[in-house]
């Protein structure tokens, strides 16, 4: 796995946070580095990963589709066959082993799409720590399943309404917190995002996806894959996948970025493939930001909260600058309609994120020849955006039950005297 | 100029730059000037404003909609500059406008309209200590915050980075809540002042006339933002100003 120099991966990286974060932040770099090269920490971590989290996940061969594309051998990497339905919680079982060394009873975290926040109220329930997770006022409409079974395993959820109320709101909200609570509370950052060791840290549990890769490629294909394709929104199920390879270089690693409705200002989440994101310091590291010239954050989109974000990991950053990642980037459309096809071809409901690789991925492999393989990382399932799809494909059937339910759902609630 | 260590204490009050708008900025700046205020800082709204509670937050949203920006800064710091001689200019700002503006033109530009400080929360002394004999050569002092929690060997670094005055953040958080200002405040005092021999503008939970009071005689600057912002921004600069002035004008020179 790659190593950073003092936080800096190239030119991006650090740790530019105001200083009351700095004792917490060398606190975890200090336990992490001590830890991250002991054998028995990383069994420990597999080990858990295995008990809780059904690992390894399978690596499933897409014949049907790859066929019917006619280029490359697809292979999907199932992330969404974690406990919690996606990557995120192999990041929050690793620092929750963290957080249990250290002896912190609260966790924050911030939340896109919610799997994030999911997982980190499933690692507090089982840990017995108190939980509170930021999410975008905006993302907890777009994401409301999830916010349900976060409060129901009995963490605070806390809806961000300043600015666009997504992510990246939500990454400040969770900053200011921390500044108050940094002596008792650990901040489960969720993507190989932030300030220093966080980037790190996030990829060395993340790595387990692409040790798996490796491994099963060997195993199922007899070789190393051509590609590796995963969708990058901060980058840590892209982190996780492409670490193993980093030093193979037959093996080509790409991110898919989403390309959302257009590349003009706010309609995309495009900051390494079209030149659209410049080098910035904000929410603790230096990468490349959707910015004004003022240095101003910028808005973004996409159909999925989860690559909503404005920053990028600022290893992929460095990746991308070397040449070793190819970026590049899927529409909204093309998104839904690879949604649609890994469905209705192979039975796997992916999710939104997700299928922002499958996209980038479907388009590749079709230029490929049969006996090349790609592996895309299927980073979640879909079960969560039932909603977003629902709109993507709308059915007056779906409305009428949604009027019937919240009808019942009314009732019960008076009946029940509630609030 | 910055006050001498053990000076009677000091208000540093704030503006947002393009909060209410960019012409309100100038009557409030002038309105402080009034009330007796010496030190004032120029806040550039930033879209990420991460150690800010939600007063600042919310004027830095509503300041960038009335086009608040480094060069707006930049523009106005020269006229208030020129205009109030006697009031010291202090530049607040997150660290991404400064580095998208370019750091060494904005400290000469910064310099050159008379700034005389620089207050940076998420630029780590680390990252400062490189620009330091720039600074010095420009005259622009960098304003280093030391937190409660911060190790006394990184006070000793940050003290010795720091130029014109020590930033003191009173208590873990962010601003514009409240703070205590009893005994173990008064230790965390005592040790910065171990390492440095310049003034101590303490921050974060300076609210009402008793803070400055509890602060009188202790340190030699009080910041007095976020409620100053609430009051510009509830009651128009005007009111603010005038409530400001009975404020400094409250200060016990001796303290509580």
């Amino acid at each position: 796995m790659i190593r950073s120099e003092n936080g800096y991966f190239g030119e991006f990286g650090g740790r530019f946070v105001p200083e009351i974060l700095l004792p917490a932040l060398t606190e975890l770099e200090d336990l992490f580095f001590e830890l991250r090269d002991d054998p028995a920490f990383w069994q420990e971590y597999v080990t858990l990963t295995q008990e809780f989290s059904g690992r390894p996940t399978p690596l499933t061969p897409l014949r049907r589709l790859s066929k019917q594309l006619g280029g490359a051998q697809i292979w999907l990497k199932r992330e969404d066959l974690n406990h919690s339905g996606a990557h995120k919680v192999n990041n929050v079982l690793g620092q929750g082993l963290l957080v249990q060394r250290m002896g912190k009873q609260r966790v924050i975290a911030e939340t896109g799409a919610g799997q994030h926040g999911l997982a980190t109220a499933i690692m507090a329930a089982r840990l017995g720590l108190n939980a509170t997770i930021y999410m975008g006022a905006e993302d907890i409409e777009r994401q409301y399943s999830n916010v349900f079974w976060m409060r129901q395993l009995g963490s605070d959820v806390v809806g961000v309404s300043t600015g666009a109320q997504t992510l990246k709101e939500a990454l400040d909200e969770a900053l200011r917190d921390w500044a108050a609570s940094v002596e008792t509370t650990h901040y489960v950052l969720g993507t190989a995002c932030g300030p220093a060791p966080f980037p790190e840290l996030v990829s060395y549990f993340q790595s387990v996806i692409g040790d798996e890769i490796k491994d099963q490629s060997i195993r199922q294909m007899g070789c190393l894959p051509d590609e590796v394709v995963a969708c990058v929104g901060g980058g840590s199920n892209a982190m996780g996948a492409f670490g193993a390879f980093l030093e193979n270089p037959e093996v080509a690693l790409v991110g898919i970025e989403a390309g959302g409705i257009s590349l003009e200002d706010g309609k995309h989440s495009v900051r390494l493939s079209q030149g659209t994101g410049e080098t910035g310091i904000a929410q603790g590291y230096k990468t490349l930001f959707l910015q004004n010239d003022d240095g101003q954050l910028g808005d973004t989109h996409s159909i999925a909260a989860g690559l909503d974000y404005v920053g990028v990991s600022p290893i992929l950053a460095y990746l991308s600058q070397q040449g070793r990642v190819i970026a590049d980037s899927a529409t909204d459309d093309e998104v839904t309609e690879a949604f649609s096809l890994l469905m209705k071809t192979e039975g796997i409901i992916p999710a939104l994120e997700s299928a922002h690789g499958l996209a980038g991925g479907f388009k590749r492999a079709k230029s490929m020849r049969p006996e090349q393989n790609v592996v895309i990382n299927l980073s979640g399932r879909g079960d969560k955006d039932i909603f977003n799809i629902a709109r993507a494909f709308p059915q007056r059937e779906w409305t009428e039950f949604l009027q019937r339910e919240a009808a019942r759902s009314t009732e019960l609630l008076a009946q029940k005297g509630g609030h | 100029m910055f006050p001498a260590q053990y000076e009677t204490l000091q208000i540093m009050s704030h503006a947002v730059i393009g909060f209410p708008s960019l012409e309100e900025n100038e009557k409030a700046i002038a309105g402080l000037a009034v009330a007796g205020v010496k030190l004032i800082e120029l806040q550039v709204p930033f879209s990420d404003p991460v150690a800010d509670g939600h007063t600042l937050v919310n004027a830095c949203y509503e300041a960038l909609k009335q086009g608040g920006s480094v060069k707006a800064t930049l523009d106005l710091a020269e006229k208030v500059c020129a205009r109030h001689p006697e009031v010291t200019f202090v530049l607040m700002s997150y660290l991404n406008p400064l580095y998208r503006y370019g750091l060494q033109a904005l400290f000469e530009k910064a310099a050159a309209v008379g700034i005389q400080g620089m207050i940076v929360p998420d630029w780590p002394v680390e990252e400062i200590e490189p620009w330091l004999p720039k600074l010095d050569e420009l005259g622009l002092a960098p304003i280093l915050m030391v937190t409660p929690n911060t190790a006394a060997e990184r006070v000793e670094r940050i003290t010795r980075a720091s130029r014109g005055m020590i930033y003191v953040v009173s208590r873990m958080g962010v601003t514009g809540h409240e703070t205590q200002w009893g005994e173990k405040f008064q230790n965390y005092i005592a040790e910065i002042r171990k390492h440095t021999d310049l003034p101590l503008a303490v921050g974060f939970g300076v609210r009402t006339s008793n803070d400055l009071n509890a602060l009188s005689g202790k340190a030699e600057v009080a910041a007095f933002c976020s409620q100053y912002i609430e009051w510009q921004r509830d009651d128009g600069s005007e009111i603010a100003a005038n409530k400001m002035q009975t404020i400094v004008k409250a200060i016990d020179p001796v303290g509580v």
